[in-house]
């Protein structure tokens, strides 16, 4: 901004491109760590770079595309919730007994694509791992609209909405009528409000001090104004920098079993029944894995095209995308794994419900659910097993989007579990409805759609957290541990 | 700014090996297998009581081997560099299960001579307990549960086990001598498709060791409880071990205090997990109300049992966890000490409750109510000792005269110049 | 810059600029040495040491968020015990009630709720709490109004040393700062004006905090109201249903071009003549129905339904007479034995059905009808009270008009044909029967054996 023009952007950006023709940071080598922020971006540098989109006067072409399209579909999105409120969840495919249909799977999915954020910005930083600073302030973001994704349809299916506060326990004069906390629906409703309250916390936290580089980079008043109020009059003090570390920590070491409890409590949903096929006991863990799973390929599918067109290749780097895609293996692998134990304990614990409701998962009405279920969560992540693969852009987001396909399909086949109930009268084939494969698509719309503004309007890259990292890369250089790109 | 290490240990080679240990190794052998050996013939409840007695403390010994395994390949596959000074001890305590795997013969041979003493699907089809109704499933399970597919399956398992504790074993002290940096990457190649293996082995093995003790019963949930007492527990050794070592003189200023304050994390982390999961699945089992699972929970839950189990619940989670949150704790030695060695009789518990429930207990489910433990602990008590001596023999020969840091790991100076934040 | 120019402006503290993280950790170092206590230091991101470099104390944050966290999981379980596991007991009452045969407080269950209350309190107090400590929002720091200070958010590191009236001055502070190593040095002014809230802030505050309050206010004054207007139709489709009830009359002939509906717009077939359906059984009036057998005990409280064309047609045909009370039997019929096994049966029986509303004394105090009461008197439903069993008129009843209550209910209570036999519910006539003989005639004390009486001392208390 100070002494900064045109001309110095086109020589950083031209640095930047030199210097990442001769680096790249996902080469392995034992005795030293490889640079995660490359292009030779200073403070200042990373600066510029993440605040470009938010401050240039008109953004790329393909922002405001994006925009059109899924702004759309969230006006689809609104209207067909407005269909639901005005004739009722009949509107839904849900019949009996598939009681739970594409709702139930929708939020599950939605819930499991919320997950990567925290885990990011929560479990990656108490363990230190420095790639997070690159990715987190993304995929908290993510995970915040997709928690909004989630909670809105059993939001919207409760039947009589404009009564939802009967979900919390406020206390009423004539009906002393409580909440049941012994049921796992509340269970649910208290695990992802406060799920989407502290990664909201977490997230503007985290903000806050990119708030006040936007705030004193600002050349409007409005600006000034809005970015002014949001940082809080934060100015870097290290006596509020120590408070705010200490809080950040605090923060992440709530978030971490926050995050196992969230999917854990959504997978009692299903596990305290004693629906065959729903009631196993591992389900807690593998909901999780499952929903990191999920959560890092969104994070994927969200991150590679976004830093190829706002120009932030060197903050978020092929080894950033490797790490991630690594990960996305490991869980599938968990996934696969529990895949595997279900179905070894079906057959082992002699329980003949049991045994059926797992033939009927993979060879019933619906096997080629399961046959997508399954090559898309436990074969597609092995293609990962090749550097080659895992470093490619192209095949990232290619399995990011094969794996979401897997793990909703996954919920799918879970919930379609009901279809063949212990009354072979009422079985029959689901069908989902029009407003069923609206509503899916019109929530993409609004996910989609918070992201487009996120990307416009707040700092995508937590630019304090980038600039820590950069200080302890030189540091480490010193010591021999990095290697010194500078 | 900081001072900074250099990335080298200038100190001599320190080892297990010394005039004692070597008078020392053939004394522990002969006093653990005669430990073992008493134990056989002092049991009071004769050898059903002994049986259980001795797969508590295998289970306990293997399960801390086993998380140490655990400890080395995930230590490879995220190419860490904190733990490059504790990653030995870590390295040899997995070695252990080569030596686990003759100590598995004194359950192995019974079963394979037909005795159900400790085993009870080792005999007839009644003990199948619920599914003997339904012919077809029994049959199932009795191809599962027979005792040849029974010997075949633990010998996968221990083959799997030794094979990866050893090459990296292997290859980590080949590396001592040599510093080559292809041996780091060749580990790191190595660990992840071993752990794949590693995975499969401990799921199936703790189905077969401690699941089927009650055939009838099964949950889901069963290898990560398994698996996170291992973790745990190994973690307990790696921090008890260093201290010992370091207080002994045997490894000097190599482990510093950010080393036992990241073990000591990791050991919070896993109180929780192990709390998390163990909840997870009794949650599960108690809401429900099957009878088919919670039978299992309503034998613990009777008695002396629900003693134990209060025993875990506080002990084994709340304890820990409140004592454990503060950072002044995790960094103090003489409080990790402690904390360590009250962890390993925790896990030594945990495995006590989930095995000793089964002995005498009927095989139907929600008919009877465990019988209690025929008599004084003596069978446990010195089981413990047997197994323990034979593997601190075994240590000692496995560490022989190697070093006990790995003294050229191309991160070796990360780990010495780590600092918390 | 002299003091003339800032008439109401302070001098307090003098800025210097650093280049690098390592330069400002080493001037907090060396300003610390040299005893200066009053300063801090800024920069974009957080340096690891400075706070030891500045000699800052470490927070005590994690404490406060500690003892949140232990009161949230009191809280927590507290609200789940009063709300499910109490009644009567405070302001508000607590609702108990049995679900999936779990105790009203069970404690793996609360687990959840407790542990989301914890962590969502505890993600509270670490957040409020370090901006408390921080002093935050400010918006008024003498800071903001250098312009160099604007890239302590970007690149620049710089420290502040506070000057004052008997402490340090600002030329010495100022060469202090040169000598450790700043680029360059500005003495910060404090602008007593910058304190002052805009004004349309301030109405902006209060206009959202009021809008913010109102609906919370609206929905619990709303609690406390009765509505004599129509109540709203939000979704008219599940308050009025397209469905019709069996036996219904359908639309008119127009508005079911498909031909839809039966003969008549009915809904359903008419019953084929001579049809029994369930509970119709007319074969034993007295057993069956309560009614003497005689010539006009059929068909009497048997609704024949009618086939007619439109409701007017329907109302025309329908008897205007009051309706004439049946012949009730007085005496059980013969195929039921009055003996102690029937007697036990209709108490079991009683227990099940009858007690929730009737009460187990028969009083009319059962648990259902005291609260339907309570609720009634409080308004908003109306409720028509359980009989008592010892009101003269009930004890004045003959057994058949009895039995014909528990079959085809009346007033509030339903019919329970469906659920009980017709050799249930003469055992529950019988044990009524034996309620109200109780109190109309006590037994004499040499009637009732030493040991029933023990007993019946014993259930009293």
């Amino acid at each position: 901004m100070w002494d900064y023009n045109e001309q110095t952007r086109f020589e950083i950006n031209l640095m930047a491109t030199t210097v990442q023709t001769r680096i790249d940071n996902s080469i392995e080598d034992p005795s030293r760590r490889a640079p995660l922020i490359t292009g030779g971006l200073d403070y200042d540098g990373v600066s510029d770079v993440v605040s470009d989109l938010a401050e240039m006067a008109k953004p790329p072409r393909i922002w405001y595309v994006l925009l059109a399209i899924s702004a759309s579909l969230t006006l689809i999105l609104g209207a067909l919730i407005g269909l639901l409120f005005f004739k009722g969840v009949g509107v839904w495919g849900n019949n009996a007994p598939v009681y739970w249909g594409w709702p139930i799977v929708n939020f599950v999915f939605w819930v499991g694509i919320g997950h990567a954020g925290t885990l990011i910005s929560a479990i990656l930083f108490l363990f230190r791992q420095h790639w997070r600073t690159g990715i987190n302030r993304a995929a908290e973001a993510m995970t915040i609209f997709a928690v909004i994704c989630a909670g809105m349809f059993p939001g919207i299916h409760i039947g009589r909405v404009w009564a939802f506060y009967w979900l919390f326990p406020i206390p009423s004069e004539h009906l002393s009528m409580w909440p049941n906390f012994r049921s796992p629906l509340l269970w649910d409703v208290f695990a992802v409000s406060t799920y989407f309250t502290v990664s909201l916390l977490f997230w503007y936290m985290g903000m806050v001090p990119d708030l006040a580089t936007f705030r004193d980079r600002s050349t409007t008043r409005l600006r000034k104004f809005i970015y002014g109020i949001l940082a809080l009059g934060w100015t870097g003090s290290a006596r509020h920098w120590h408070r705010y570390e200490t809080a950040y920590t605090i923060l992440a070491a709530l978030a971490t079993p926050l995050v196992l409890s969230v999917h854990t409590i959504v997978s009692f949903d299903f596990a305290v029944s004693i629906v065959p096929g729903w009631h196993t006991t591992i389900f807690p863990p593998y909901f999780v894995a499952g929903a990191i799973f999920s959560g890092f390929a969104m994070v994927i599918t969200l991150l590679v095209p976004m830093r190829s067109i706002f120009n932030l290749k060197h903050i978020i780097t092929v080894r950033h995308i490797e790490n991630m895609n690594k990960i996305i293996m490991v869980t599938g692998l968990m996934v696969g794994t529990a895949y595997t134990i279900e179905f070894f304990i079906a057959w082992y614990s002699g329980n003949p419900f049991e045994l059926f409701a797992f033939k009927n998962r993979s060879f019933g009405p619906f096997w080629w659910a399961y046959c997508i279920m399954f090559s898309c969560n436990v074969f597609v992540p092995q293609l990962y097993w090749f550097k080659r693969i895992r470093t490619s852009m192209i095949m990232s987001v290619v399995i990011g989007i094969l794996v979401n396909v897997g793990m909703w399909f996954e919920r799918f086949v879970i919930v379609m579990t009901l279809n063949r109930d212990y009354l072979p009268s009422s079985w029959s084939y689901f069908r989902p409805t029009w407003v069923d494969i609206m509503m899916l698509i019109g929530s993409f719309g609004l996910f989609m759609t918070l992201f487009l503004l996120f990307c416009r309007f707040l700092p995508v890259i937590a630019m304090s957290e980038v600039k820590g990292t950069i200080t302890f890369q030189r540091n480490m250089a010193h010591a021999g541990g990095y290697a010194d790109q500078h | 700014m900081h001072h900074i290490r250099k990335a080298e240990i200038t100190s001599p080679i320190t080892t297990l090996a010394s005039d004692t240990t070597t008078r020392l190794v053939p004394v522990a052998g002969i006093a653990g297998i005669g430990c073992i050996a008493g134990a056989f013939l002092l049991s009071p409840g004769g050898f059903a009581h002994f049986s259980h007695a001795y797969l508590v403390n295998f289970c306990f010994y293997a399960t801390i081997c086993i998380g140490a395994l655990f400890f080395v390949l995930i230590q490879h596959l995220t190419r860490a560099g904190w733990s490059v000074t504790v990653r030995r001890i870590a390295e040899i305590m997995a070695c252990c299960l080569l030596p686990l795997a003759v100590l598995f013969l004194p359950i192995l041979i019974p079963v394979m001579l037909g005795s159900s003493e400790l085993y009870t699907w080792n005999t007839s089809r009644d003990s199948l307990g619920w599914a003997v109704g339904d012919g077809d499933m029994y049959d199932l399970k009795t191809v599962f549960l027979s005792k040849n597919f029974f010997a075949l399956r633990n010998i996968i398992y221990f083959a799997v086990w030794s094979l990866i504790a050893w090459s990296l074993y292997r290859w980590s002290v080949r590396q001592d001598e040599t510093g080559e940096k292809s041996l780091t990457m060749r580990m790191q190649g190595f660990s992840a498709p071993m752990m794949l293996l590693f995975v499969g082995a401990l799921v199936f093995g703790a189905f077969d060791w401690e699941m089927s003790l009650s055939p009838m019963w099964f949950s889901t949930m069963f290898p990560v409880y398994f698996f996170a007492g291992c973790v745990l527990s190994s973690l307990a050794t790696i921090t008890l071990v260093a201290l010992v070592l370091q207080r002994s003189g045997r490894v000097t200023d190599e482990i510093t205090v950010e080393h036992y304050h990241d073990l000591a994390k990791w050991t919070f982390a896993f109180i929780f997990f192990w709390g998390y999961v163990a909840f997870s699945q009794f949650m599960l089992i108690w809401y429900a109300n099957f009878p088919e699972e919670t039978f299992w929970f309503r034998f613990r839950s009777e008695g002396g049992w629900m003693t134990v189990s209060m025993i875990l619940l506080f002990g084994h989670l709340f304890i820990p966890f409140l004592g454990m949150m503060a950072r002044t704790v995790r960094r103090s030695k003489t409080f990790l000490l402690f904390s360590s060695i009250y962890l390993l009789i925790m896990h030594w518990v945990d495995h006590y409750w989930l095995i000793m429930p089964q002995l005498g207990a009927s095989v139907h489910p929600g008919y009877n109510s465990p019988t209690p433990i025929p008599g004084p602990p003596i069978p446990e008590l010195l089981c413990f000792l047997g197994i323990g001596f034979v593997l601190f023999a075994s240590v000692c020969l496995i560490a022989g005269k190697r070093s006990l840091v790995a003294r050229r790991d191309p991160r070796l100076h990360e780990a010495l110049n780590y600092n918390n934040p | 810059m002299s003091n003339e120019t800032h008439q109401d402006k302070k001098l307090v503290g003098v800025l210097g600029q650093f280049d690098s993280p390592d330069a400002l950790l080493h001037a907090c170092e060396n300003a610390r040495q040299s005893g200066i206590k009053k300063m801090d230091a800024y920069s974009p991101f957080p340096i690891h040491g400075i706070e030891k470099a500045l000699g800052v104390p470490r927070t005590i944050l994690p404490f406060f968020v500690l003892a949140v966290g232990l009161s949230a999981c009191a809280a927590g379980l507290g609200l789940q015990w009063f709300t499910n596991a109490t009644e009567n007991w405070g302001p508000w009452s607590g609702y108990q009630f049995k679900i999936s045969g779990k105790p009203y407080f069970s404690l793996p269950a609360n687990i959840p709720v407790t542990f989301e209350i914890i962590v969502l309190s505890s993600a509270f107090a670490a957040f409020l709490g370090m901006l408390a400590l921080n002093r935050l929002p400010t918006f008024a720091n003498p800071l903001h109004r250098i312009a160099r200070f604007k890239r302590a958010t970007n690149d620049r590191f710089f420290l502040a040393i506070e000057t004052s009236e008997g402490g340090l001055d600002a030329t010495s502070a100022r060469n202090k700062l040169m000598e450790y190593g700043a680029t360059d040095v500005e003495e910060v002014w404090l602008d007593q004006t910058d304190h002052q809230l805009p004004a349309f802030l301030k109405t902006f505050l209060v206009l959202a905090l009021v809008l913010l309050l109102l609906p919370p206010v609206m929905v619990f004054r709303g609690q406390g109201m009765t509505s004599r207007q129509t109540r709203l139709h939000l979704n008219p489709d599940m308050d009025f249903q397209h469905k019709f009830k069996p036996q219904s009359l359908g639309p008119v002939a127009s508005d079911d071009p498909l031909g839809f509906f039966f003969e008549h717009k009915r809904s359903a077939l008419a019953q084929i003549p001579g049809t029994v359906s369930r509970n119709q059984d007319d074969s034993d009036s007295t057993f069956l129905r309560g009614i003497k057998a005689g010539p006009d005990s059929h068909h009497t409280n048997i609704k024949i339904p009618v086939v007619l064309a439109s409701n007017q047609e329907q109302e025309a045909l329908t008897p205007a007479a009051a309706p004439v009370e049946p012949d009730w039997v007085t005496e059980f019929p013969e195929q039921f034995d009055v003996n102690q096994e029937n007697m036990l049966l209709g108490q079991k029986k009683y227990d099940i059905y009858c007690s929730v509303c009737h009460g187990y004394s028969g009083e009319g105090d059962g648990l259902v009808n005291q609260r339907a009461s309570a609720l009634a008197i409080n308004g908003g439903t109306t409720w028509t009270a359980a009989k008592s069993y010892h009101d003269p008129e009930v004890v004045k009843q003959p057994v058949g008009r009895i039995f014909d209550t528990i079959t085809n209910g009346r007033a509030t209570m339903g019919p329970y044909a469906s659920r009980l036999s017709p050799a249930d519910r003469w055992a529950i006539v019988l044990y009524i029967k034996a309620i109200q003989e109780t109190r109309a005639n006590v037994p004499p004390a040499t009637d009732v054996p030493p040991e029933a009486d023990k007993n019946a001392g014993a259930k009293a208390e």
